[in-house]
């Protein structure tokens, strides 16, 4: 067993206060200084619904400092007429995405060009990103999902990056929503599953509502679509493996994907938010193939039998029984769906019993979060929210194109509306989480629509905290798909989850007031580790032990 | 429908036709129209009886059976001259206010239309007239009358329905602009906006109608259905709480207090008001599926008793699809895996019989 602490190598700067009850948690809407990107999303009066999708955001720590760096993925502009082939004019930096490198004074700068990332195809509408380390170099790679096709980016390791897409084979092609790396036969190389969302095309779009005030037609207008597998074959290619896994067996209108192994049996499964038909349960059956199993496994529908129109989700432990559960935000009228794992792989809706049922009925959600924010050791909840149609004030007075985000905090499972620090009201679409100022606290970084990315800066507390930083071994360099546990709550290592974004790697754990922990990681390898009395307040790094 | 079966009818009135050579003439023209109709030659038909008007311009049995020929050509607006010819000859003949006034409905001329229909007693065909003549109350009365002799006629429940919608606008355009300051006045305004969906519009009526009638029964109860369908449970338990002070009795107001407990997730309050609805108004569905949902994590036995009991009532509902999912979920907790899969398999069913489209 090896050990590395960072934490004298890494921010100590608000560690080792006196423990107290926390204050009330509380955010800080401030700018993120040196970053002016806007999410050009370009609406136009045909309506076409890419316009109202957009994009994704990623923290990653991509040149390995110590600081997370923000990657934000753009739209692009829309003709209109949007003619065939479309041309989203992504070559004027307007367009561009953009990936800001953090400095030691918090401010970001722009380094899009050095890293070698302005182009993003004039023939891709930018949608969303993922984040891993697909050949274990130690360096994250980017994957940018579009309409169009995607874009992988190798981190070279030199602050630049190279497009691997057609060597690697990952193009994909249509209209891509969110998209997460994991290692689902435990080889040690992360694979990726790409969401796709409809078949739908510049030429296939229609309006829907009255002639005088056309709104964006809703996705059953449209035909479905498949999701995709990538197999990693380790050797710096992939190959799509969707039919043989069983993915493509089965279309739907896949937006959100997050990943946890959800019935313990040492194999990650995919839970797909699917927007107005069934979610989907992939079960990872462990021989290169999965099942859909959704239906039979109570996390298809609400509790009323209602298809949720699923954007963003969340796979992670919200009641600290150690089996991870499922948020997933979706349209108004119906709260966003909390899906309990009751064990033995079974869910129940309880939507209701945990409060969603006053905090969401008539509001939509996009990117979620499910993190310890005031770190009492119960994991709270963030989403950005807005509803899909720009003029929806107009069908509905009830509902809002803008508004402010949700933030409720976990109070044993239960969870209770608090102030998110603003109530700016907004199209929010993406959202990451992670301790942007390594402080212990954990950050929002939001995507809305037309706007500059807005930073939920943490204001922080008295109670105590651990950040872990995973490094496989035999499992994959990031260790996604590791369960790991720290006095008694889980976390199920991965990027993946909110809407179209990629999250701090790191895994934080809130500590309430104990001044230690005891952390126990069970690694995709099988391997299992056990660390005692870890002192509180610190960013931990942790090998994979050899067995 | 009612006109194709007036029109399989066959008239008889006394003929009244004139003297000299054309009465002859009209009589064998009438003769041979008749032979036309029963061949089916119905153009001939009217040919000869053109003939037979021309030659004997009093004749009503002509100018009926004129019409009437028109009418099965459904030529509708030429059936209606010679008709009304025949109704000022022969003002006593049922059977020629019977068409004129099909005719004249037929053509849209509503108003037109009534005193022949009424002298007619073509009580179906009447309320219809009224219904477009803007007399919907007298409409409702002669729809209902005809319903009872032709309980399955689609056309007049079509109409009976819109009549009734209409008597009830007309009511509410009434109580607008006569009573726009009583609280019934802003009641009927805030229903207005509801139904387009102007909820902050109808929030702010009811209000103004609680302002000046707070003790008035269904003002809370309609208010809290506004809170409830933008989600807003706190508000909305607030206001079906008054409708339960003033109506203790009411199993739906104990109903929505319990559903709106329920959707802020205080199972236990909403099981305890959901059990008082229940006992108010027994074998309610709604209620007995709500407290199967607010149960069915914390006592599932008891919540698949209720459950059990949606079923048997609701049969192949949705609110029954609804209530095998809750004994899904109930059976799966417990590890009764060949139950829940039971469940599922009659969910999907009813499901599949729900969503078949029509044809």
């Amino acid at each position: 067993m090896r050990i590395c602490l960072l934490s004298l190598l890494l921010s100590l700067s608000a560690l080792a206060q006196s423990p107290r009850p926390s204050p009330k948690p509380q955010f800080n809407l401030r700018p993120l200084r040196g970053i002016d990107f806007v999410l050009r999303n370009s609406p136009t009066s045909r309506k076409y619904l890419i316009e109202t999708m957009p994009g994704g955001v990623a923290l990653l720590d991509y040149d390995n400092d110590g600081l997370l760096d923000i990657f934000l993925v753009n739209g692009g502009h829309v003709a209109d007429p949007l003619l065939s082939p479309a041309n989203f004019d992504r070559h004027n930096p307007s367009y561009w995405n953009r990936l800001y490198r953090q400095n030691r004074d918090g401010s970001f700068t722009d380094v899009t060009v050095q890293a070698g990332l302005q182009n993003a195809g004039d023939t891709n509408y930018g949608m969303g990103v993922a984040v891993g380390d697909y050949d274990n170099d130690g360096f994250p790679d980017i994957y940018v999902t579009n309409f169009g096709h995607n874009i992988l980016y190798h981190n070279n390791g030199d602050g630049t990056f190279t497009d691997v897409t057609a060597k690697t084979g990952v193009g994909a092609g249509g209209w891509s929503a969110s998209a997460g790396f994991f290692d689902y036969d435990n080889d040690g190389h992360l694979d990726l599953f790409v969401t796709r969302y409809l078949d739908w095309t510049s030429e296939k779009s229609k309006t829907c509502g009255r002639i005088a005030e056309p709104m964006y037609c809703p996705p059953g207008e449209f035909g479905s679509t498949t999701s995709i597998l990538y197999h990693n074959r380790g050797d710096g290619t992939f190959e799509d493996v969707s039919a043989e896994s069983g993915i493509s067996a089965k279309p739907g209108h896949g937006l959100g994907v997050a990943f946890a192994d959800y019935d313990g049996d040492g194999f990650t499964d995919i839970f797909v938010a699917n927007d107005a038909v069934e979610q989907f349960l992939w079960h990872n059956n462990g021989n290169g193939t999965f099942t859909e199993v959704a239906l039979d496994a109570g996390a298809a529908l609400s509790s009323t039998g209602k298809k949720l129109s699923g954007m963003g989700v969340v796979f992670q432990d919200y009641d600290n029984d150690g089996l991870p559960d499922l948020i997933v935000t979706q349209l108004p009228h119906e709260p966003y769906g909390v899906f309990h794992n009751d064990g033995k792989g079974s869910f129940s809706m309880q939507e209701l019993e945990t409060g969603f049922g006053v905090l969401s009925g008539n509001s939509s959600g996009w990117g979620v979060g499910l993190e310890d924010f005031d770190n009492d050791g119960w994991k709270d909840v963030f989403i950005v929210q807005g509803h899909v149609f720009d003029n929806v004030h107009v069908y509905d007075s009830s509902l809002n194109y803008r508004e402010p985000p949700l933030f409720a905090l976990n109070r044993k499972g239960h969870f209770e509306k608090a102030d998110p620090g603003s109530d700016l009201p907004v199209a929010g679409r993406g959202a990451a989480f992670g301790d942007v100022n390594n402080d212990g606290w954990v950050d929002v970084v939001t995507t809305p629509l037309g706007e500059r990315p807005q930073f939920f800066s943490n204001r922080g507390g008295q109670l105590h905290w651990i950040t872990i930083t995973l490094r496989g071994r035999r499992s994959n360099r990031d260790g996604y798909g590791a369960r790991v546990q720290a006095n008694g709550q889980v976390r199920f290592a991965t990027a993946s989850g909110s809407y179209l974004s990629s999250n701090d790697k790191r895994l934080h754990f809130g500590l309430g007031t104990a001044d230690s922990c005891d952390v126990d990681i069970r690694w995709p390898s099988g391997i299992r580790q056990k660390l005692r009395g870890i002192k509180a307040n610190q960013f931990l790094t942790i090998e994979e032990s050899e067995r | 429908m009612i006109i194709q079966a007036i029109l399989l009818a066959h008239f008889l009135v006394p003929a009244q036709i004139a003297s000299s050579q054309s009465l002859s003439e009209a009589v064998k023209l009438l003769q041979s129209a008749t032979d036309a109709e029963n061949r089916g030659n119905l153009d001939q038909a009217i040919v000869d009886l053109r003939k037979a008007v021309e030659l004997d311009p009093s004749s009503a049995i002509a100018l009926l059976k004129l019409g009437e020929a028109y009418m099965r050509k459904h030529d509708y607006g030429a059936a209606i001259p010679p008709l009304k010819r025949a109704a000022e000859l022969s003002p006593d003949s049922i059977s020629v206010h019977q068409l004129l006034g099909y005719a004249l409905l037929s053509q849209g001329y509503a108003s037109e239309a009534i005193p022949h229909l009424r002298i007619a007693h073509e009580s179906g065909a009447l309320g219809i007239a009224q219904f477009q003549a803007d007399q919907p109350a007298d409409a409702l009365i002669n729809l209902k009358n005809a319903l009872e002799k032709s309980p399955d006629d689609p056309d007049l429940i079509y109409y009976l329905t819109r009549a009734a919608a209409a008597l009830s606008s007309e009511s509410n355009e009434r109580l607008l602009t006569q009573f726009p300051q009583t609280a019934r006045g802003h009641q009927a305004l805030a229903q207005s906006y509801y139904s387009a969906k102007m909820l902050s519009e109808a929030e702010k009526e009811y209000e103004k109608a609680i302002a000046l009638r707070p003790d008035l029964p269904g003002l809370h109860l309609e208010l809290g259905e506004i809170y409830a369908t933008t989600s807003q449970w706190t508000n909305a338990e607030e206001q079906f709480r008054h409708e339960t002070e003033l109506q203790p009795g009411n199993a739906e107001a104990a109903y929505r207090v319990g559903d709106a407990l329920l959707h802020q997730g205080k199972m236990k309050e909403a099981t305890d008001e959901l059990r008082r609805s229940d006992s108010l108004h027994p074998d309610m569905p709604e209620t007995l599926y709500a407290l199967g949902r607010a149960l069915v994590i914390s006592d599932p036995n008891e919540a698949e008793r209720f459950l059990d009991r949606v079923i048997a009532m609701e049969k192949q509902s949705l609110l029954a699809g609804q209530a095998y999912l809750q004994l899904a979920t109930s059976h799966r907790r417990q590890g009764k895996n060949e139950l829940a899969a039971h469940d599922m398999a009659e969910y999907k069913r009813i499901e599949g019989i729900a969503s078949k489209p029509e044809h």
